[in-house]
C-alpha cells in the first residue's frame, strides 16, 4: 500500500470555508473535548445538554452567563481594537487588573452618591487601563519594542501589584485574607435586570462605539489603513505613532473596565484572583470576532456560556473544572489549525493497487 | 501545424465571475523558438500561462505537448510535464544558497531518510515505509545537495553564479537566473517567463536575451510574456497578441511593424509621439536647497541637491536606478527625512514637517513601489482610491466619515481614469488589480485632488502600452492645469517625450541639466553612468568610483 501525503496551497478560499470556520473550530473542540469526557465516564452527549441547556434556558444560568460575558466582551475588544491597527495586545488581563485596582480605590474611599461614585470608578479604571496599555504602546510606535512581549509582561507587573496592595495597604474585612473591604451599597453598579449588573450596558456601549469608530469615522479608516500597510499609511499622512498609542489606550481602558465591572457589579469586593483570566481568554475571543465588534460581542457570550456552562456540567457530573479550560484551549488550537486549512489544501492518497517495488525488497510492511 | 510544434494549446476558454478571461484561445509554439505572448494587462496572457503552468484548470480547450494530451492539476503535473514558469515576483529563499533553493520545491528528503542513503541511523525497513517516504518528502530536507550538478547546468548555459552564495547577495538578475535554473534543473522543455525584465535594468535585460538564445540553441522553447514591443523586436521569433481573453493573431515579429503590433494589442492606433503644448510656467511650486539626505542603510544618498519646479513645468530626472532617486522622491513627498537644507513648496517652508502636512501642501506622490508605498493591497479599491483625501470635508463632518460619498468618489476615479477589473468598489481589493490598473487608480488618487507638486517616481514602469499612454498624456494635461511635476524615470523616451527640463542625477548629485530640444542622447547616457567629465553643466564632485563602467556607451 501506498500512502501519500500532498499539501498544497489554495488558489483561493471557498466561501462556505471562509464563513464556516469560526463554527466548525467550536464543533471541532467540543468533540475532542468529548473524548475527555469519555474518559472521565461521562456521556458527552448528556454533557453538552446540560451545559448548554442549563446556561441558556434557565434563569439563573442566563443571569450567569451575561454577567461573565460583562468582562469577557470588554477584555475581547481591548484585544480587538489594537488587532485591526496590527498590533497584539496580550495584555488585557494586566490592563484589567490596574484598572480594577483604581477604581476599587476610588469606590472605598470616596464617599459620594452612587450616581456620581460608580462613573467615577469606572473613569478611574479606564485612566488606569489606559496608562497600564499606553505603555507598551509608547514603546512599540516610538522605538519598535515589540508589543507582544512588553504587554504580556506588564500583566505580571499588575498581578504583583495587586497582591502587594491586597496583602496591604487595601487589604480589609474579616481575616486575613488577601481582599479589600466590601463595597457599600453607592460604590455597587445596580442592577439592569433581574440579577444582571449595568456593567452589561456598559460593555454593549461599548461594542457599539467600537463599531462605529471603525465603520463610520475618520479615525476607523486611519486605524484600518494602518493595520492594513503602515508605509502607504505614512505616505498618506496618517500617524502610525498617534494610531498605535490611541488603540492600545482604548483598547486597555476597555479592559479596565471590564476589571471594574466584575468587582464592583458581581464580586462586591476586590478578591485576590477574583478572575480565572479573562484577559487571556480574550484572545480567542478576538480572535474570533476579528471581522466586526459584534462579532466580538458574540464570541465574548459563547465563552461566557462555555464557562458557566463548565460550571454546571462540573456540578452535575463532578469532571473537574479544568476541562472547561481544555475546551477552551482546544477552540484556540483549532482556529490555529483553521488558517493554516483555510491556505491550504491537504490531500491523502491511499494507493492500494498493486505497487512498483520499493527499492529494497524486504520492505517487508507493503 | 508543423512538425515543429511542441505546445498547442486549442480553444481554451477560461471564465471567473462577471469576466471571459480567456475566450477560446488558441495557442501553439515551436520547438526552440523564443515565443512572445503580448497583451495589455487584463489581456488574459497571465490567465493562460497559469493554466499552461497548472495553477488554474481551464473551464474548455485540450492542452498538448507533443502530440500528447495534458491534465495539469497542479504546477507539479506541468513540471513533470516539462513545463517550467519564471514569475514576475522570485520564489526565492533570501537565507538560502543558490543550490538550496534550486533543489528546494523537488522535496529531497534529509539523508537519513534516503533509501540509498548508507550511514543512516535508521533501519531500512523504516525509511523504506512508503509513509515515511511520503512524510519525509514533505517535513524534511535534504541540504546536501548536488551542487555540482546544478554548477554544471549553471556553466552549461553561461550563467554566472556560485551556487553556493546565499540569494541575498544576488543581484536582481542573478536572482532570476537562479529562477531558470530551478527550471532547468527539472529538466523542462518549456519555459514560461513572465515579465522577466520588468525587475532589470536594460544592462541586465541584455544579458537575460543572451541567456536565453544559449537555451533556444539548446533546443528549449521560450514562452515570453511581455508588454513592451521593443523586447518583441529585440528577441521574440514569433509573436501571440491578446486583446480582451481573445487570440488577435500570431505574426512572425520580422515580418509585422510595432505600430501594426501596438495596434493589434490595444485595438486602436497607438500613439507613440505625443503632442506636447507648451504652456507658460508659473511661479515656483517647489523650491529645494542643499538637499541632503541618507538611504535606508544611513549612507548619504543625497548630497546636496538644488531643485526648482515651477508651475505647469515637468522636469524629468534621468539616471541609472540606485544614483539616489528614490530618496529624493520620499524627500519630496515629505516621508523621508532631510539630514540637511532646506524645502519650500509654493513658498511655505515645510524642511522636516510631517507627512500630512505635505499632504496638505498639495504635494502628490506616486511611489516607484506600488504595492509597498502607494496602496494596500487587502484594502478595498475605495479605501485606496481615498486614503488622501478622506479627510476632506465633503466626506461628512468630523469626526465622522461618509462612506457612501468616499464610495461615490472611488467609483468616479474608476471611471474617469479607465481604471479595468473592478467589480464593485467596497469589494474588489487594490490586490487584484494588473498592474496597470492599479496604477491608473494611485495616479487618479493622486492627481483628482488637483496637486501644486506632483512627483512621479517610475509612473510607466511594469505597466502595459495602452496603460502608459493614457498615464503619459493624464501627466500632460496635469501640466497643463499647472501641476509642477518631478518625473523619475529610468526610460529615455520617456523622460524626452514628456520633459520641459531633464537633469541627470549620479551618485545623489545632479551633473547635467539640459531641455529635450538641446538634449544629445550619447552625452545625457555618458552623465548617466558618471563618464561625464566637467564641460558644461555642473561639476562631477568626485571622480566616478570604480565599479561603475565608465562611459560604457562610447
Amino acid at each position: 500500500m501506498n500512502v501519500a501525503v500532498n499539501v498544497d496551497a489554495r488558489e483561493d478560499i471557498p466561501v462556505w470555508l471562509a464563513y464556516g470556520t469560526p463554527v466548525f473550530t467550536v464543533l471541532a473542540a467540543l468533540a475532542v473535548s468529548a473524548v475527555a469526557l469519555v474518559v472521565l465516564d461521562v456521556n458527552p452527549v448528556a454533557a453538552y445538554a446540560t451545559m448548554f441547556v442549563e446556561t441558556l434556558f434557565t434563569e439563573f444560568g442566563l443571569t450567569e452567563t451575561l454577567t461573565k460575558a460583562v468582562p469577557l466582551i470588554l477584555t475581547g475588544l481591548a484585544v480587538y481594537l489594537p488587532l485591526k491597527a496590527g498590533l497584539f495586545n496580550i495584555g488585557a488581563e494586566g490592563q484589567l487588573v490596574a484598572g480594577a485596582l483604581a477604581g476599587t480605590w476610588i469606590g472605598l474611599n470616596l464617599s459620594l452618591p452612587g450616581l456620581a461614585l460608580v462613573p467615577l470608578m469606572f473613569v478611574a479604571a479606564a485612566v488606569a487601563g489606559g496608562i497600564w496599555a499606553g505603555i507598551p504602546a509608547y514603546m512599540r510606535a516610538k522605538w519598535d519594542v515589540n508589543e507582544i512581549i512588553t504587554s504580556l509582561l506588564l500583566t505580571f507587573v499588575a498581578l504583583e501589584i495587586q497582591s502587594y496592595l491586597l496583602r496591604g495597604p487595601m487589604q480589609g474585612g474579616t481575616g486575613n485574607f488577601p481582599q479589600s473591604e466590601r463595597f457599600s451599597e453607592a460604590a455597587t453598579i445596580p442592577e439592569l435586570v433581574s440579577g444582571v449588573h449595568a456593567g452589561l450596558l456598559v460593555a454593549v456601549c461599548m461594542v457599539v462605539v467600537t463599531y462605529v469608530l471603525m465603520t463610520r469615522t475618520r479615525l476607523g479608516f486611519e486605524i484600518t489603513f494602518v493595520g492594513s500597510n503602515d508605509e502607504a499609511a505614512r505616505q498618506a499622512g496618517m500617524s502610525k505613532f498617534y494610531v498605535y498609542l490611541l488603540v492600545f489606550v482604548v483598547g486597555g481602558a476597555f479592559a479596565a473596565m471590564g476589571g471594574i465591572s466584575e468587582i464592583a457589579g458581581a464580586q462586591g469586593r476586590y478578591r485576590a484572583g477574583f478572575e480565572p483570566g479573562y484577559g487571556f481568554t480574550a484572545i480567542p475571543i478576538a480572535l474570533l470576532g476579528r471581522n466586526s465588534a459584534f462579532k466580538v460581542l458574540l464570541a465574548g457570550l459563547f465563552f461566557a456560556v462555555l464557562f458557566v456552562g463548565g460550571s454546571s456540567m462540573e456540578v452535575a457530573f463532578g469532571v473537574p473544572a479544568a476541562l472547561v479550560e481544555i475546551i477552551q484551549a482546544l477552540v484556540i488550537l483549532f482556529l490555529i489549525t483553521a488558517e493554516f486549512f483555510k491556505s491550504y489544501r491537504v490531500g491523502i492518497d491511499i494507493d492500494r493497487g498493486p505497487t512498483e517495488a520499493p527499492a529494497q525488497p524486504q520492505g517487508g510492511d507493503d | 501545424m508543423s512538425e515543429h510544434t511542441t505546445l498547442r494549446m486549442e480553444g481554451i476558454l477560461k471564465e471567473f465571475p462577471g469576466v471571459v478571461a480567456n475566450d477560446h484561445v488558441d495557442l501553439s509554439v515551436e520547438r526552440g523558438e523564443i515565443h512572445g505572448l503580448l497583451g495589455e494587462n487584463g489581456a488574459g496572457k497571465s490567465t493562460l500561462m497559469k493554466i499552461l503552468y497548472g495553477l488554474y484548470s481551464q473551464d474548455a480547450g485540450d492542452i498538448y505537448l507533443d502530440g500528447e494530451r495534458l491534465d495539469l492539476e497542479s504546477p507539479q503535473d506541468a513540471i513533470a510535464a516539462g513545463i517550467g514558469m519564471v514569475h514576475q515576483h522570485f520564489m526565492l529563499i533570501p537565507r538560502l544558497t543558490v543550490a538550496e533553493n534550486v533543489v528546494l520545491g523537488e522535496r529531497e528528503p534529509a539523508t537519513v531518510f534516503r533509501r540509498d542513503a548508507e550511514d543512516s541511523w535508521l533501519p531500512a525497513a523504516v525509511r523504506n515505509n512508503s509513509l515515511v517516504q511520503s512524510l519525509a518528502g514533505q517535513f524534511s530536507l535534504g541540504l546536501d545537495v548536488p551542487e555540482q550538478r546544478i554548477q554544471d547546468l549553471a556553466d552549461e548555459y553561461g550563467f554566472d553564479i556560485d551556487v553556493s552564495a546565499k540569494v541575498w547577495e544576488l543581484d536582481v538578475g542573478q536572482q532570476q537566473r537562479v529562477e531558470i535554473l530551478k527550471a532547468l534543473y527539472r529538466d523542462v522543455d518549456l519555459l514560461i517567463l513572465d515579465e522577466p525584465t520588468a525587475v532589470l535594468t536594460p544592462t541586465e535585460a541584455e544579458r537575460l536575451f543572451d541567456s536565453l538564445e544559449r537555451l533556444t540553441d539548446e533546443g528549449l522553447s521560450i514562452i515570453f510574456i511581455t508588454h513592451k514591443l521593443t523586447e518583441v523586436d529585440a528577441i521574440v521569433d514569433r509573436v501571440t497578441v491578446l486583446r480582451e481573453g481573445q487570440n488577435v493573431g500570431t505574426a512572425e515579429v520580422s515580418s509585422v511593424s510595432r505600430a501594426d503590433l501596438a495596434e493589434m494589442m490595444v485595438g486602436r492606433e497607438v500613439l507613440f509621439e505625443i503632442d506636447r503644448e507648451a504652456v507658460d510656467l508659473g511661479d515656483p511650486v517647489l523650491r529645494a536647497r542643499e538637499i541632503r539626505a541618507s538611504d535606508n542603510r544611513d549612507i548619504e544618498a543625497l548630497s546636496g541637491i538644488d531643485l526648482t519646479v515651477r508651475q505647469g513645468e515637468i522636469v524629468g530626472i534621468a539616471g541609472v536606478s540606485g544614483n539616489g532617486q528614490k530618496e529624493l522622491a520620499e524627500v519630496m513627498a515629505g516621508i523621508r527625512d532631510v539630514t540637511g537644507g532646506k524645502l519650500e513648496v509654493n513658498g511655505a517652508d515645510i524642511t522636516g514637517a510631517k507627512p500630512k502636512t505635505f499632504v496638505e501642501n498639495g504635494v502628490s506622490f506616486v511611489p516607484e513601489d506600488r504595492l509597498q508605498y502607494g496602496c494596500a493591497e487587502d484594502l478595498s479599491v475605495m479605501h485606496n482610491a481615498t486614503m488622501k483625501d478622506f479627510r476632506n470635508g465633503r466626506f461628512g463632518d468630523r469626526p465622522f466619515l461618509d462612506y457612501g460619498e468616499l464610495r461615490d468618489y472611488a467609483e468616479t476615479l474608476v471611471e474617469e481614469f479607465d481604471v479595468r477589473g473592478v467589480s464593485d468598489v467596497t469589494e474588489t481589493k487594490a490586490g487584484d488589480l494588473s498592474g496597470g490598473n492599479l496604477q491608473k487608480l494611485i495616479l487618479a488618487r493622486e492627481i483628482y485632488r488637483d496637486p501644486e507638486l506632483l512627483i512621479a517616481n517610475q509612473p510607466t514602469r511594469g505597466v502595459d502600452v495602452g496603460a502608459i499612454e493614457f498615464i503619459r498624456e493624464t501627466l500632460l494635461e496635469q501640466r497643463k492645469a499647472g501641476t509642477g511635476i518631478i518625473l523619475i524615470s529610468e526610460d529615455l523616451d520617456e523622460i524626452f517625450d514628456l520633459s520641459d527640463r531633464i537633469l541627470v542625477v549620479y551618485e545623489g548629485e545632479f551633473v547635467y541639466e539640459t531641455t529635450p530640444a538641446e538634449a544629445d542622447r550619447e552625452r545625457i547616457g555618458l552623465e548617466m553612468t558618471g563618464g561625464g567629465g566637467d564641460d558644461g553643466g555642473e561639476t562631477v564632485a568626485s571622480p566616478p568610483q570604480s565599479g561603475i563602467t565608465q562611459g560604457s556607451e562610447s
